[in-house]
């Protein structure tokens, strides 16, 4: 009990600590929300005099005492406020209620896909060891998860939906289908999602590869899996029942660090797919300097890296009765 | 164990099907209000643009920066409007300027609907100017250096109104003519307008109302309004949807118009398939000097080695890949209505530049944004300038920090690419006139350590003077003298090329000050 008392402290001082970070790294960065001194190519800004920003600060309540801004962001948060965007015009709570969804299932997804390919590939190259297939295998797939995420999407977006029209070519959905029923809908947003799930998966499964491979070679050498050999087991069952539970463990960690990246891991997938996750706002709202929606986004990555984690420690001690 | 592994995997499945589902819902925000009164049910034209999110299309919401200024004005017409040669009657079908300058009067059209079918009326129009002044909108014209210049608003009848300025000044007519109008109605019992994000208020007098907003998605969708007062919409239903890469997107016939990098052109070229259009140069690079912080600037003979020994054929060949214009040392850039052809020029001349610092040696730190383009610029300036003895420092900061570190004058050369160059040539004043408060606009900062009275002065003259043709002339005097001094330099105005296929639709224009086709109204209007 005491021990849980204690976990409990510690994930509450961690929140803490990470709120109070939240507010302070943003208003540490040089520049403020409304000063731009240029503009992106081909693009016009909107300019304010020196009157119109102490304006804008007030109405924002950036005016104030830093302390006092702490206090009040601390007691909004209390109530469930996440504060209003300065730079996209509406409440940070629902920007982000409205694109984490797309962000969550597509890195859920692409870690299933990815663990799963990279998990099987990783045990028949286990069981193959220093054989052929398992050369080849170790080699494609230590390239293809070096190669960078987003150059794996402009290959998928040139041939697969470009040349072959098999996939669109961005979004996360037709846009104006909202008269659609919803399977149509269901379908649409499977179909808009498959390849920027595909190159995330495909970046996923090479580290899934490795490690299953890794960890399986250790159990294969056991003694018990000699003896399952001895008893005429057929292979598949000797790798699935008897080695792959044993050699679970460093997968199931790494399926959880992945999906604790679900926001920042996928910017570059969501760029070249426009894809309308977290990750590309994250890194406008830095750009902008719009402190709420910082605040907001990294309060949810902090969130979504606990939660994570503990499901982690609980999963484990499923797995492994071992391990307290 | 092997159970709870399964059960595990099963559980995530789960869960991501009811994550998709979720998004279904999410997306259900975006409402549809194709029912809305007055939008045209039977659409034959629909054109299809790049979109992206650029905010809520009120004249509050939309965002500071990029396109969500245009696509606001689909919705709100104002009383004078851009077109092709300069201002042009709209919403006011003619007004009139007393002769000191101070009182303008508005003639309106009449029978002008709003979108909902209640009809326009003068009160409308002083309420638009009184509920601006309080609330200030997103691009806000009502504030000369920051401070408001309207002393009076009256209706004189139903379909006149006056408005009083402080002082006689040019640029007056172009900021009150481009202010939205918005309906009293609607407006009136909206206290915080920044919060207004309801599709249903969005009602204005524009030729397109707007059926359809998604702000994660980045798509906008517009119909053209039956009751429209003016010019026929010649597009029915307007589009903008999310697009990865624009020119696989315009080969596949999702979107109409792309803007194509000149290596790309001659995919295009002589195809009787495709129409290209050359922007106008509004878009450019200018160099910042330090005069505080680095005293030696202020001296011209450096300003104008340094002008000398920059390539800008070469920028322009190397970083812009041959799509821009020199720019003009006098600042308002070639395609500009006011551009004056006599200005001193600095041709690249690295002995000259040496001559004019004397052999001495001088030691400079460029600031740049951390943009590819912009370090481009830097490195091929410092290999040039190293030759004419300056050896130049490149320092790279996010966007952010180099705003705020050329706002503290924290700098000596500062890059700084922006629009808005062929704006009102009061501009000048804006860039080189020292009288106005240090502003934030790009286009507005003072220079640090530098003051000219013969400058000064026209600036001033330039702003008071309310007759065109003299106006024109100190303009053009203006920039002669400005080209003689470079206390800042302009380096290049980049084009852009438009590519269209005019078998779809053919209205595509430019308007006088504007650089994009897409942005002004009267592209999408018949004329």
């Amino acid at each position: 009990m005491s021990m849980n008392r204690k976990k409990i402290l510690k994930f509450l001082l961690t929140f803490f600590v990470i709120i109070t970070l939240n507010f302070c790294l943003p208003r540490l960065m040089p520049g403020d929300p409304f000063f731009f001194l240029s503009s992106e190519q081909g693009d016009i800004t909107a300019t304010y005099s020196d009157e119109e920003i102490q304006r804008l600060k007030a109405y924002y309540g950036l005016d104030r005492p830093l302390l006092i801004q702490y206090i009040q962001y601390i007691v909004s948060l209390a109530r469930g406020d996440l504060g209003y965007s300065i730079y996209f015009g509406n409440e940070v709570r629902t920007i982000i209620k409205n694109r984490i969804p797309w962000s969550i299932s597509l890195v859920l997804l692409s870690v299933i896909i990815g663990g799963f390919m990279g998990t099987s590939l990783g045990c028949l190259s286990a069981w193959m060891r220093d054989r052929m297939p398992d050369k080849i295998l170790y080699s494609a797939l230590v390239l293809v998860s070096e190669i960078p995420p987003f150059i794996i999407g402009i290959l998928f977006l040139f041939y697969l939906a470009a040349d072959w029209n098999l996939f669109p070519l961005s979004g996360g959905m037709t846009p104006f289908a909202d008269s659609w029923s919803w399977t149509h809908r269901f379908f649409d947003i499977v179909h808009h999602g498959f390849l920027p799930a595909l190159t995330l998966a495909v970046v996923h499964m090479g580290g899934f590869f490795l490690i299953a491979r890794n960890s399986m070679i250790t159990v294969i050498n056991k003694d018990y899996i000699t003896t399952a050999r001895a008893k005429g087991l057929s292979s598949g069952r000797i790798i699935f029942r008897h080695a792959l539970p044993n050699a679970a463990l460093p997968v199931v960690t790494r399926m959880f660090n992945n999906l604790g990246q679900a926001v920042g891991g996928t910017i570059l997938v969501e760029n070249v797919f426009k894809y309308p996750g977290l990750g590309l706002l994250m890194r406008q709202a830095v750009l902008v300097r719009d402190y709420p929606l910082i605040q907001g986004i990294f309060l949810t990555v902090t969130l979504f890296v606990l939660i994570m984690n503990l499901a982690a420690d609980i999963i484990y001690k499923k797995l492994d009765p071992r391990i307290l | 164990m092997k159970e709870s592994v399964v059960k595990i995997v099963l559980l995530l499945f789960i869960l991501a099907t009811v994550i998709l589902h979720m998004t279904g819902c999410g997306s259900k925000t975006a409402q549809d209000a194709v029912g809305r009164k007055g939008v045209q049910e039977a659409s034959n034209l629909v054109i299809r643009l790049e979109g992206g999110d650029w905010g809520f299309p009120s004249p509050f919401a939309h965002y500071s920066r990029g396109p969500g200024a245009s696509k606001m004005r689909l919705i709100y017409d104002s009383l004078l409007e851009k077109g092709e040669d300069g201002l042009i009657p709209w919403l006011a079908k003619s007004w009139s300027v007393s002769t000191d300058g101070k009182e303008y009067t508005f003639v309106l059209n009449s029978g002008v609907k709003w979108h909902d079918g209640k009809i326009l009326t003068a009160e409308d129009v002083k309420f638009s100017f009184e509920y601006f002044l309080e609330h200030p909108p997103v691009s806000n014209t009502l504030l000369i250096d920051g401070k408001p210049f309207i002393e009076m608003i009256e209706v004189l009848n139903e379909n006149q109104v006056k408005i009083v300025v402080n002082e006689p000044n040019a640029t007056v007519l172009d900021r009150l003519g481009i202010v939205r109008i918005i309906p009293k109605h609607i407006w009136e019992s909206i206290d915080d307008p920044k919060k207004m994000m309801d599709i249903d208020k969005l009602v204005g007098c524009g030729p397109y109302v707007l059926t359809h907003y998604s702000q994660e998605q980045g798509a906008y969708r517009f119909q053209a309004f039956q009751d429209y007062w003016g010019p026929k919409p010649l597009v029915d239903t307007l589009e903008f949807v999310p697009v990865s890469d624009p020119i696989l997107a315009f080969e596949k016939g999702e979107i109409d118009l792309i803007n194509v990098p000149q290596d790309l052109m001659e995919r295009y070229l002589n195809h009787s398939e495709y129409k290209i259009l050359k922007s106008p140069a509004f878009w450019g690079y200018k160099l910042l000097f330090n005069m505080e912080k680095k005293p030696e600037l202020a001296d011209v003979n450096v300003r104008k080695a340094i002008a000398h020994a920059t390539n800008i054929d070469e920028l322009i060949e190397k970083v812009a890949r041959g799509a821009a214009v020199p720019a003009s040392p006098g600042y308002l850039p070639i395609d500009h209505i006011w551009y004056n052809p006599d200005v001193s020029t600095y041709e690249f001349d690295i002995e000259k530049a040496k001559e004019l610092l004397n052999n001495k040696t001088l030691n400079l730190t460029l600031l740049i944004a951390d943009a590819q383009e912009e370090a481009r610029i830097a490195e091929l300036m410092k290999i040039n300038l190293a030759k004419a003895g300056i050896n130049l420092k490149v320092q790279s900061a996010d966007m952010k920090t180099r705003d705020s570190m050329v706002k503290e004058l924290n700098y000596e050369l500062a890059l700084i690419g922006h629009g808005g160059w062929g704006q009102d040539a009061d501009i000048l004043r804006e860039n080189y006139g020292t009288s106005v408060a240090r502003d934030n606009s790009p286009a507005s900062n003072i220079i640090p350590g530098y003051s000219n009275p013969k400058i000064n002065d026209l600036c001033q003259r330039q702003l008071r003077e309310l007759d065109v043709e003299r106006r024109k002339t100190i303009i053009m005097e203006l920039q002669k003298l400005i080209s003689d001094e470079i206390p800042i330099l302009p380096l290049y105005n980049t084009v852009e090329y438009t590519v269209y296929r005019p078998e779809k639709y053919d209205g595509w224009v430019h308007v006088f000050d504007h650089h994009e086709v897409t942005h002004n109204k009267i592209s999408y209007l018949e004329r």
